[in-house]
């Protein structure tokens, strides 16, 4: 067994820290990572409180892959109420943080009440200590690992920056200065618990029977099913190859989603990025390497990733690749989500050119893009506005119809009108507008599969969303696209017991369902599975999706589907039956 | 004779070689009881890769007082039984990748599991000049 079957308990409100046993049905139930947090989290939230009080609790969640020798099961679950949604809200981050939690002999920690002043977390194996962060507090978060590390030696840490601090909906957390729990304000959580940091050393180990036929078998694993030509575009490319294939297919966010191909894509697609590349990093125990870390001058920064590149170049744009890697550094350290914030900036230039109110910003405008991170981040002049998201940017301003959000979280860089199923999988998602869900571009813009009909999408979408969620609960990263029976493989050598790719599908769906119900209980429903009005009516004017549109009453008929096949009703609403079937 | 070699332009930091040496010699997964030292961590200043492996330089071997460390062929051994915790190995090591544990040492075997999981070939084993 690969759980430490320990998780640790944080209250930041009495001070007290306190190791408690895994609840072992759950974790049978629901593996870890997203399933496991979003468990807890459903049992121990209160309905209805407010995600910036004490009463909302922030969940870091391990899997049973973590701390192994498996491939790319570097990844953590960081979960809590999301501040921008009032959804559950799930996120995932690599780097190094998930094994070194684990060797300190946690399956999860839980953060919850608020401290008086600020602190930061510190956890060193069975010592764990709130300390003063009364001289981090005001910092950026490159700033504050600087500092942890020069004051704590070789720890492993998660830190906010300004924009978490000041309570952002599109705050997020960072670790070793490039790595996020992006989306949904998880950072502004942290934020509003005073909580600045947390640092954790982990000395211990994970033993299995037959470890070293194990590593083999794993190895070999590696060779034949991660490092292969259907994965390795990680280590020669990375997500900027993306730049390309949606300019190609007319589905690159331009001008606020104005268009969907951009006249300066080569100027920050990969190649741009290649032009600047210094080395390949990983995330722990992963061989893939996706990560570039590129330097140019004196601004460094590991990215820019496709989604940056998407929301924050060509969305607002800006066809530059020096200045979008400014702006991600800026936003990286300020912990902004690059999506969010490039979607609140792109939101202001649309408002701004249409007349509708002058943010004194227009697109194309380097210099004043510039200044936006530290703006918003500090909710200063106009950036105060941006900082609220573009749904509450329009409901005072205006401009609804093109707020590109679902639920209140903006949109990702795939234009739904050239690939139906990613409006599905926006309009369906459990935190808003998410790729993270289900991507099934991949196989509509850049596969087989006609775009353009809501023939059999809901049951792709379904299918996405379920792999992904067992997937994220193992913890295994997205860009492995390992089967389900490959998954059940590995477990069962690690659980020691006969896991089944049944059983994880069924897993799968309960985390999604349950994600759902969570969703339910905070008054979600039909009402809000909607995509922003432009992607319903207003044609695509540009490249292979010219003319163009995700017709509304195609959209309807997808959702309607999708409920069905889900076994929730016409609403909606989770049916008693599937309530049953799923031990929910 | 052949030993470890490190390439940091190729190392992308996953730290595979860690956990397949931890676990192949301790049968454990634990980064901390590998026998080498791969760190690719960001400081001030930018990406640090860094790379300390067994090169071979015998030094532990003469050093032992109770010659508990063998070279055979190119290759070490440790002999627990004879050791006497004395740590000796381990401050003398000039790379630092004697693991100092409870009981005993843990030296580099060439067992080559780091360079067997390396995805980048940074690790690699090739001949010592002497």
């Amino acid at each position: 067994m690969t759980y430490t079957g320990k998780i640790l308990r944080v209250n930041l409100s009495t001070g007290k820290a306190q190791p408690e046993p895994l609840n072992e049905k759950w974790a049978r139930d629901y593996l870890g990572g997203k399933g496991l947090s979003i468990k807890y989290l459903y049992e121990e939230l209160e309905p209805g409180i407010d995600p910036l009080s004490e009463a909302n609790k922030l969940i870091l969640m391990t899997g049973p892959t973590t701390g192994t020798i498996v491939p790319n099961s570097g990844k953590l679950a960081v979960a809590a109420k999301s501040p921008a949604t009032g959804t559950i809200l799930d996120c995932s981050i690599g780097g190094y943080f998930a094994p070194e939690l684990k060797y300190a002999g946690y399956d999860a920690v839980i953060i919850e009440g608020k401290a008086k002043t600020p602190v930061y977390l510190y956890i060193e194996d069975e010592k764990v200590e709130l300390r003063s962060a009364g001289d981090l507090w005001g910092k950026g978060a490159h700033e504050t690992e600087h500092i942890i590390a020069e004051t704590l030696g070789d720890v492993i840490t998660m830190v906010i920056g300004q924009a978490g601090e000041n309570l952002l909906p599109m705050a997020c957390i960072s670790s070793e200065l490039y790595r996020q729990a992006g989306r949904g304000g998880i950072g502004a959580v942290m934020g509003s618990k005073n909580l600045k940091a947390i640092a954790v050393r982990g000395t211990g180990g994970i033993k299995i029977p037959n470890i070293r036929k194990f590593s083999a078998a794993l190895n070999k694993i590696k060779r034949e099913d991660t490092m292969t030509d259907d994965n390795m575009w990680t280590y020669s490319d990375g997500t900027p190859m993306l730049v390309d294939l949606c300019h190609d297919s007319g589905i690159l966010p331009t001008r606020n989603f104005q268009e969907g191909t951009f006249e300066d894509y080569k100027k920050i697609n990969s190649d741009a990025v290649k032009g600047v590349l210094k080395a390949k990093k990983a995330c722990f125990a992963c061989p893939l390497g996706c990560s570039n870390y590129v330097e140019k001058g004196d601004t460094r920064v590991e990215g820019p990733e496709y989604e940056t590149l998407a929301l924050c170049g060509s969305n607002c744009a800006i066809g530059d690749i020096e200045a979008i890697i400014e702006f991600n550094r800026l936003c990286d350290d300020y912990c902004l989500d690059t999506i969010s914030a490039g979607n609140s900036v792109a939101f202001a230039m649309e408002l701004t050119e249409k007349g509708i109110y002058d943010f004194g910003i227009h697109f194309g405008e380097v210099d004043k893009y510039l200044e936006m991170p530290g703006l918003i981040a500090r909710k200063e002049g106009v950036g105060a506005e941006l900082a609220a998201g573009v749904r509450a940017m329009a409901e005072k301003y205006g401009g609804m119809d093109f707020a590109m959000q679902v639920k209140g979280l903006e949109m990702p860089g795939y234009e739904p009108r050239g690939s139906w199923a990613m409006g599905l999988a926006y309009g369906t998602a459990d935190r808003g507008a998410c790729h993270m869900r289900a991507w099934p571009t991949a196989v509509e813009a850049f596969g087989d599969i006609d775009p353009y009909t809501s023939e059999g999408k809901a049951k792709l979408v379904i299918g996405m969303q379920d792999d992904n969620s067992v997937k994220f609960s193992a913890i295994f990263c997205d860009f492995w696209a390992l089967s389900t029976e490959r998954m059940a493989e590995i477990l069962s050598l690690l659980l020691e017991r006969e896991v089944t790719a049944t059983e994880l599908t069924t897993i799968g769906e309960r985390t999604y369902n349950l994600a759902r119900l969570f969703n339910e209980r905070e008054g979600f429903n039909r009402k809000d599975d909607y995509l922003p009005e432009r992607i319903f009516s207003e044609k695509l004017p540009t490249g292979t999706t010219a003319g163009k549109l995700l017709p509304r009453e195609e959209y309807e008929k997808m959702l309607t589907d999708y409920y069905q096949l889900r076994g929730w009703d016409e609403n909606g609403i989770i049916t008693e039956a599937k309530k049953k079937e799923l031990h929910l | 004779m052949k030993a470890l070699f490190f390439h940091a332009e190729k190392c992308i930091g996953c730290k595979l070689c860690h956990l397949a040496c931890s676990a192949q010699n301790e049968e454990e997964f634990n980064p901390r009881l590998a026998r080498l030292k791969i760190t690719s961590r960001y400081d001030r200043n930018g990406l640090v890769v860094g790379g300390q492996t067994c090169d071979l330089c015998l030094k532990c071997v003469e050093a032992c007082p109770v010659d508990a460390i063998i070279e055979k062929q190119g290759r070490l051994s440790f002999l627990e039984d004879l050791c006497t915790d004395c740590d000796i190995c381990v401050d003398i090591c000039p790379n630092q990748v004697i693991v100092n544990k409870e009981t005993g040492i843990g030296v580099c075997v060439q067992c080559h599991s780091c360079a067997n999981w390396c995805p980048t070939e940074a690790l690699i084993f090739a001949e010592v000049e002497r």
